[in-house]
C-alpha cells in the first residue's frame, strides 16, 4: 500500500494557450485553478490546501502561498515543488498524498502556469539562462538555452544510432496532427516533413520545428480522496504507480545517453503499478524538443534502445496506433507552460473527456518525461475510476 | 550589450582552477584516496566524499563527446556577433567530461570523437577561459 493509492484526481482545466498580452502567470494559474475546482465539482470553500509552481517566467518565492493569497484561500498547507518537467506535478501528487493521509488536506489545487511570451514585453522577465547551474562553467561559453542542452544529445544520439533529422521531423508532424485535432492548442495548422527540414536552424541538430513553444498558458487540477472523488459522481484518475530517478543537474555532467534517469524511472513506476507499457492505451512524453519523444519512447520500452528515430519515422505516434504520444499536441504544438499539460490529457482520457483526440475505452494512461537536461526523470502510471 | 557571463573566480573551491587558466594551464582536482580526477571543483571528492585532494597539470588532450553549433543569440545581442558558434563536451584524456568552446571549427569535418587540445581565451572581462582546437 502506498498513501498514492488512497487519490483521485477529480478535476482539471486550462487557461487559452498562446500569446495573451497582460496576463500575470499569477493570474493564468489562478483562472486554471477556478476552473479546475468546478470541473471537480468542488466549491471555494471545499479546498484546504494549495500546491503550485511558480514557472521560470515569473519565477517566485512561496509562491504556493502567492496562489493561495489571490485566490482568497487560507489553507493549511501552502508546497511549492519544484522537480523539473513532469516531476514537479508528479512529486505534487505524491505531496498531496502525504497530507490527505496525514489528516493535513482533505481537498487540494494544484497550479501551474506561466506567461512566457508576455512577460518579455513588459520587461520584468528573466531569461533561464543559468537556472541549469551552469553560471561557472558553461554560461560563459554560450551554454545559455536550454535547447542547446538538448542539442548536445541529440547530436550524440546521431552519432551512437544513427538517428536523422528527418525522424525527429516525424515527431514534430505527430504532434501537430494531433494539435490540429486540440481547439485550445497553439499551433493546430499542420505541418510537412518539408516544413521541418525548411525550418531554420537553431543549435544543430535541432531545427526551429524541432523546439518547444514558449507560450501564455495555466493549468490545473484537484486532487481528493477516492472516497471523496466517488462521492463526487465525476470520473476520475487514480495514480496506479510513480517512479522517478535523478542523476545531474548541469548539461555537461550527464552520464551518457544509456545511462539516462529515464528507464530507470519508467521500471520503477512500471514495477510498482504492477504493469508494463503493453498495457498502456496512450503516454504523454515531455517533449521540451522532438528528441525528447525519441529519448522517450526508448526509456518506456515502447521501442529498444536507440531505436527511437525509426520507431517515430513509423507512424507509431498517432492517434491510430497501438499506444499514440502525446495526444493534446504536447509542448511542440499544444502548449508551453512548465508542462503540466501532459497530466492533464492523461487524465481527460481517463476520465473520456479528450474529445476528437479520445483513445476510446482508455484504462492505462502513462506520463513521463525529464526535467532540466534529462536531469531529473519521472514516470506515472494512471488508471481510471469513477 | 553587457558583457558575456563572467564565471565566480573567487569561490574558494574552484578559484585555483581559473587561477592556473589564467597562466594558461589546465589543472583539476584529483582524490588522493581513490585518485578520481573530477570536474568541476569542488571541495571533496563525490566519489568518496574524502577532502584529502592534489591539485594536478591535465595534459590538454581529449576527445569531443558531443557538440551543437548554435545559431541564434538567446534572449538579447550577448552573443549576437559570435553566431554561429560551437559548444562541446571534451572528454579530457584524464576521465572526466567538461564544456567548453572549440576555437576556428571546420563544421564540414567537426565531428564526435574528434582529438581536440586545450588552448587559452584571454576574454576583455579579464578572465582566462580554457577552450580547445581540433587536432590531427
Amino acid at each position: 500500500m502506498s498513501v498514492l493509492d488512497g487519490i483521485a484526481i477529480v478535476g482539471v482545466a486550462e487557461t487559452a494557450i498562446g500569446k495573451l498580452p497582460g496576463r500575470s502567470a499569477i493570474s493564468l494559474q489562478a483562472e486554471a485553478g477556478v476552473a479546475a475546482v468546478a470541473a471537480a465539482g468542488l466549491a471555494k470553500d471545499d479546498i484546504d490546501g494549495v500546491f503550485s509552481f511558480s514557472g521560470y517566467s515569473q519565477a517566485m518565492m512561496l509562491h504556493a502561498a502567492r496562489v493561495a493569497e489571490h485566490l482568497g484561500l487560507r489553507p493549511e498547507l501552502a508546497v511549492v515543488t519544484d522537480v523539473g518537467g513532469p516531476g514537479t506535478h508528479h512529486a505534487a501528487l505524491m505531496n498531496v498524498a502525504a497530507a490527505i493521509d496525514a489528516g493535513m488536506c482533505t481537498a487540494a489545487l494544484c497550479t501551474y502556469g506561466e506567461n512566457g511570451i508576455s512577460i518579455r514585453r513588459s520587461g520584468r522577465g528573466r531569461a533561464p539562462g543559468t537556472l541549469t547551474g551552469g553560471e561557472d562553467f558553461e554560461a560563459p561559453y554560450g551554454q545559455i538555452a536550454m535547447i542547446s542542452g538538448y542539442a548536445l544529445f541529440a547530436q550524440r544520439h546521431m552519432h551512437l544510432y544513427g538517428t536523422t533529422s528527418e525522424q525527429l521531423g516525424a515527431v514534430a508532424v505527430a504532434s501537430r496532427y494531433h494539435a490540429s485535432l486540440n481547439d485550445n492548442a497553439h499551433k493546430r495548422e499542420p505541418i510537412t516533413l518539408d516544413d521541418h527540414q525548411a525550418s531554420p536552424m537553431i543549435s544543430s541538430p535541432l531545427r526551429r520545428l524541432d523546439c518547444s513553444l514558449i507560450s501564455d498558458a495555466g493549468g490545473a487540477f484537484v486532487v481528493t480522496s477516492i472516497e471523496r472523488a466517488r462521492s463526487l459522481g465525476v470520473p476520475y484518475a487514480r495514480v496506479l504507480g510513480y517512479g522517478a530517478a535523478a542523476t545531474h543537474h548541469t548539461p555537461s555532467q550527464a552520464p551518457d545517453l544509456h545511462e539516462l534517469g529515464g528507464p530507470v524511472s519508467a521500471g520503477r513506476a512500471f514495477e510498482r503499478s504492477g504493469l508494463t507499457v503493453a498495457d498502456a492505451d496512450a503516454v504523454y512524453i515531455h517533449d521540451a524538443c522532438t528528441f525528447s519523444v525519441v529519448a522517450g519512447v526508448e526509456a518506456l520500452g515502447l521501442c529498444g534502445e536507440g531505436e527511437g528515430g525509426p520507431y517515430a519515422e513509423s507512424g507509431a505516434l498517432a492517434l491510430d496506433s497501438k499506444c499514440p504520444v502525446n495526444l493534446h499536441g504536447g509542448m511542440l504544438s499544444h502548449g508551453h507552460a512548465g508542462g503540466v499539460f501532459h497530466l492533464l490529457d492523461a487524465v481527460r482520457q481517463l476520465q473520456g473527456t479528450a474529445g476528437r483526440r479520445q483513445v476510446e475505452g482508455a484504462e492505462v494512461v502513462v506520463a513521463h518525461g525529464n526535467g532540466g537536461v534529462f536531469s531529473t526523470f519521472s514516470t506515472m502510471v494512471l488508471g481510471g475510476g469513477r | 550589450m553587457t558583457g558575456k557571463p563572467r564565471p565566480d573566480v573567487n569561490d574558494a573551491a574552484t578559484a585555483p582552477y581559473w587561477e592556473a587558466a589564467a597562466r594558461h594551464e589546465l589543472m583539476l582536482p584529483r582524490c588522493d584516496g581513490n585518485g578520481l580526477v573530477f570536474f568541476p571543483p569542488r571541495e571533496f571528492c563525490p566519489g568518496c566524499w574524502s577532502d584529502d585532494l592534489s591539485w594536478q597539470p591535465m595534459s590538454g588532450g581529449g576527445t569531443v563527446w558531443t557538440f551543437t553549433e548554435v545559431h541564434v543569440a538567446f534572449y538579447d545581442d550577448t552573443w549576437a556577433d559570435d553566431v554561429p558558434y560551437v559548444v562541446a563536451v571534451i572528454e579530457l584524456d584524464e576521465g572526466p567530461r567538461m564544456l567548453a568552446g572549440i576555437v576556428e571549427p571546420d563544421m564540414a569535418s567537426l565531428a564526435i570523437g574528434d582529438r581536440v587540445e586545450v588552448t587559452f581565451e584571454d576574454r576583455p572581462e579579464g578572465v582566462t577561459l580554457p577552450v580547445f582546437r581540433v587536432v590531427e
